[in-house]
C-alpha cells in the first residue's frame, strides 16, 4: 500500500468514528430521532434533494458567494501582500489598517454590509472577502518578504530588470506561503458564507438551515450542514492538488 | 527584501593614475559600514584598493567575517560601498549586470524551475530565442557533468549537482567576469575536490576572470594566479601573493609540487601571525 493511500485510510477512520457516534447517541436514545435524525436517514435525504431544482438552486448560490468573495480575497490580499514586502512606504501605510482590522470580528460587519449593499450576493461576498483576506494578505507578505535575497542578486545579475523580480523571482519564491495561505482562507470562507446565510438570506445552504430549524425539520437541517462539509472537503482537495502540482519544484512543505 | 541596492553615490574619489590597459575590475579604497542590530556602525571593510587583470583566477582570501563577501558583493553591484568604488573595465559598477555573474555558496538556484529552466534563465532574459537559448544549454549542462539531469527540479540533486547548475546557469549568460562566493564552502571534501578540478578544466577553456572568495588556504593556491589575503575584522588587505605555479595544474602532480606545499605552509603561517593592524598595501 502506497503512503497515500495508507493516510487516506487513517484519515478516514476518525470521520467513521464521529458518524458511529452519532448513530449510537440516536440508536442508544440519548437524542431523540426527531430531534437528532439517524445518518443513514440525513445521507439518503442529502441524495434524494441533490436531484431536487431547487436544493441545487441553492448549493450555487452558495458555492457562487465562496468563489467570487475568495476570489477576490485572493487578489487583493496577494497584492497587497507582494507590495507591502516590496515597498517600505506601502508597507508603513498598510501595517496599521491590517493591525486594526485584522483582529476584528469582520462578521460584525454584516449588518451594515446588509444595510449598504442589500440583502443579495453582495454582502455576503464581501463578508467573505474580509474574513478571507487577511490570512491571504499575511502570509503573502511573510513568504515574499524572506524571499532569499540570493534569488534575487541571481536575477539581476542574469540580466532581469528591477522591476520585472516581482513576477519573475518574488511571486514564484513566495508560492509556498501564499497557497498556505489561500487554504487557509478557503476553510474560512466556506464558513463565513455558511454564516451570512444563516443570518439573513434569501437563498443559500445556510438559508435552508435556519428555515429547515425554525419548522422542526431536523433531517433537512442536517442536510446543508453535510452539503457544506462536502463542499469544503472537495474544495480543499482540488485546492491540495493544485498546490502539490504548482509546487513540485520545491522541497516538501 | 532589497530589489535594488541602494543607490548612494560614492564620494568622488581623486582618478588614479591610469592602471594597465588589461585591468578588469578596478577597486578603489573600498571602505564598507554596517548597521548592527544594536544601532552600532561597524566597518566591514577599511581601504581595500586592488586590480584584477583581464583573464586572472583571484582569490580572496580570510577567516570568517572578514567582509570577502562583501567585497564580491560590491564588485556584483549588489551592495553599493559606503566610500570609494568599483570599476568595471573603466566604467563604475552602479548595479548587478551580466558581464558579472556570481555563484553563491547557497547555490540559489529557482526552485520552481527544473535544471534546464534554471540554466536557460539568463539566455532568455537576454532575448536568446527559446530554441537557441535550449541548445547552448543542453551542452553547458553536459559540460558541467549533468547530462540525463536536464529535467530534476534542484531540490533532487545533491549538493555537488546543485553548484554545477548553478555554475552552468550563470555560464549561460556569458559573463565576463565570474564571482564566486566560497561556492564549495557547503560541499563535503570529496565532491570539492572534484569540483575545483572541474572548475580549473572549464576554466582553461576560455580563461574568464574570476574573483573567488575562501577560507581554505589550499583551495586558493590550487585554483589561482594571485592570492589576496585578508585580515580579520575590519577587513583590509594584508598581502598580496602571486602563485606562481604552471598550468595546467593538475591536483596529483600539484600536491607532491614542494612550491605548492611552501605556498601554503607560508599563507598558513601568515594567518597564525594573528591580525597585522593597518593596510599591508
Amino acid at each position: 500500500m502506497t503512503v497515500r493511500a495508507q493516510d487516506l485510510l487513517l484519515g478516514l477512520v476518525p470521520l467513521a468514528l464521529v458518524i458511529a457516534l452519532w448513530q449510537a447517541l440516536v440508536s442508544f436514545g440519548y437524542a431523540p430521532a426527531t430531534l437528532l435524525p439517524p445518518p443513514g436517514l440525513v445521507f439518503r435525504r442529502l441524495a434524494q434533494q441533490l436531484t431536487t431544482l431547487t436544493f441545487e438552486q441553492d448549493v450555487a448560490a452558495t458555492l457562487f458567494r465562496l468563489f467570487a468573495g475568495f476570489l477576490i480575497a485572493v487578489v487583493l490580499g496577494v497584492t497587497i501582500g507582494i507590495a507591502a514586502a516590496a515597498s517600505p512606504l506601502i508597507n508603513s501605510a498598510v501595517r496599521p489598517v491590517v493591525r486594526v482590522l485584522a483582529p476584528l470580528p469582520k462578521v460584525a460587519l454584516y449588518p451594515a454590509l446588509l444595510l449598504l449593499l442589500g440583502f443579495g450576493h453582495g454582502s455576503k461576498i464581501t463578508l467573505v472577502t474580509a474574513d478571507a483576506l487577511f490570512p491571504i494578505l499575511l502570509s503573502t507578505y511573510y513568504g515574499a518578504s524572506t524571499v532569499e535575497q540570493k534569488l534575487v542578486w541571481s536575477a539581476l545579475a542574469a540580466g532581469t530588470p528591477p522591476r520585472e523580480v516581482l513576477f519573475k523571482v518574488i511571486l514564484p519564491a513566495a508560492a509556498p506561503s501564499i497557497l498556505t495561505g489561500c487554504r487557509i482562507g478557503l476553510v474560512i470562507s466556506c464558513i463565513v458564507v455558511f454564516l451570512a446565510e444563516m443570518i439573513t438570506s434569501t437563498d443559500g445552504l445556510g438559508h435552508v438551515l435556519v428555515t429547515a430549524a425554525r419548522t422542526f425539520q431536523a433531517v433537512d437541517m442536517f442536510v446543508p450542514l453535510i452539503t457544506i462539509s462536502l463542499l469544503g472537503l472537495i474544495l480543499n482537495g482540488a485546492l491540495g492538488a493544485l498546490r502539490s502540482y504548482l509546487l513540485r519544484g520545491f522541497p516538501e512543505v | 527584501m532589497n530589489v535594488l541596492p541602494s543607490r548612494t553615490e560614492a564620494k568622488a574619489q581623486p582618478v588614479r593614475a591610469p592602471g594597465q590597459a588589461t585591468a578588469m575590475i578596478e577597486i578603489d579604497h573600498v571602505s564598507q559600514m554596517f548597521q548592527t542590530s544594536a544601532r552600532q556602525d561597524h566597518l566591514a571593510l577599511s581601504d581595500i584598493s586592488l586590480t584584477i587583470e583581464d583573464g586572472a583566477f583571484v582569490s580572496i582570501l580570510g577567516p570568517s567575517g572578514c567582509g570577502k563577501s562583501t567585497l564580491l558583493y560590491i564588485v556584483g553591484g549588489f551592495v553599493s560601498p559606503t566610500q570609494g568604488s568599483a570599476r568595471m573595465k573603466g566604467r563604475a559598477i552602479t548595479g548587478p549586470g551580466p558581464d558579472r555573474g556570481p555563484v553563491f555558496q547557497e547555490f540559489a538556484l529557482f526552485p520552481w524551475k527544473t535544471v534546464l529552466g534554471n540554466v536557460m534563465y539568463g539566455p532568455r532574459q537576454q532575448g536568446v530565442k527559446a530554441a537557441e537559448a535550449e541548445a547552448q544549454c543542453r551542452a553547458l549542462i553536459e559540460m558541467v557533468g549533468l547530462k540525463g539531469f536536464e529535467d530534476f527540479y534542484p531540490k533532487e540533486l545533491s549538493g555537488g549537482m546543485k553548484q554545477r547548475v548553478a555554475l552552468a546557469r550563470t555560464l549561460a549568460y556569458h559573463p565576463e567576469v565570474l564571482l564566486m562566493d566560497e561556492p564549495f564552502g557547503a560541499l563535503d571534501a570529496h565532491t570539492r575536490t572534484r569540483l575545483q578540478n572541474d572548475l580549473l578544466n572549464i576554466w582553461e577553456r576560455d580563461r574568464k576572470t574570476v574573483l573567488f572568495v575562501t577560507h581554505s588556504v589550499e583551495e586558493a593556491v590550487f585554483l589561482s594566479d594571485k592570492v589576496v589575503m585578508m585580515t580579520r575584522s575590519p577587513g583590509r588587505i594584508r598581502e598580496i601573493i602571486d602563485i606562481d605555479l604552471p598550468r595546467p595544474r593538475h591536483r596529483s602532480e600539484l600536491l607532491l609540487d614542494p612550491r605548492y606545499q611552501k605556498y601554503v605552509v607560508d599563507i598558513e603561517r601568515m594567518f597564525d601571525d594573528g591580525p597585522v593592524q593597518g593596510s599591508a598595501l
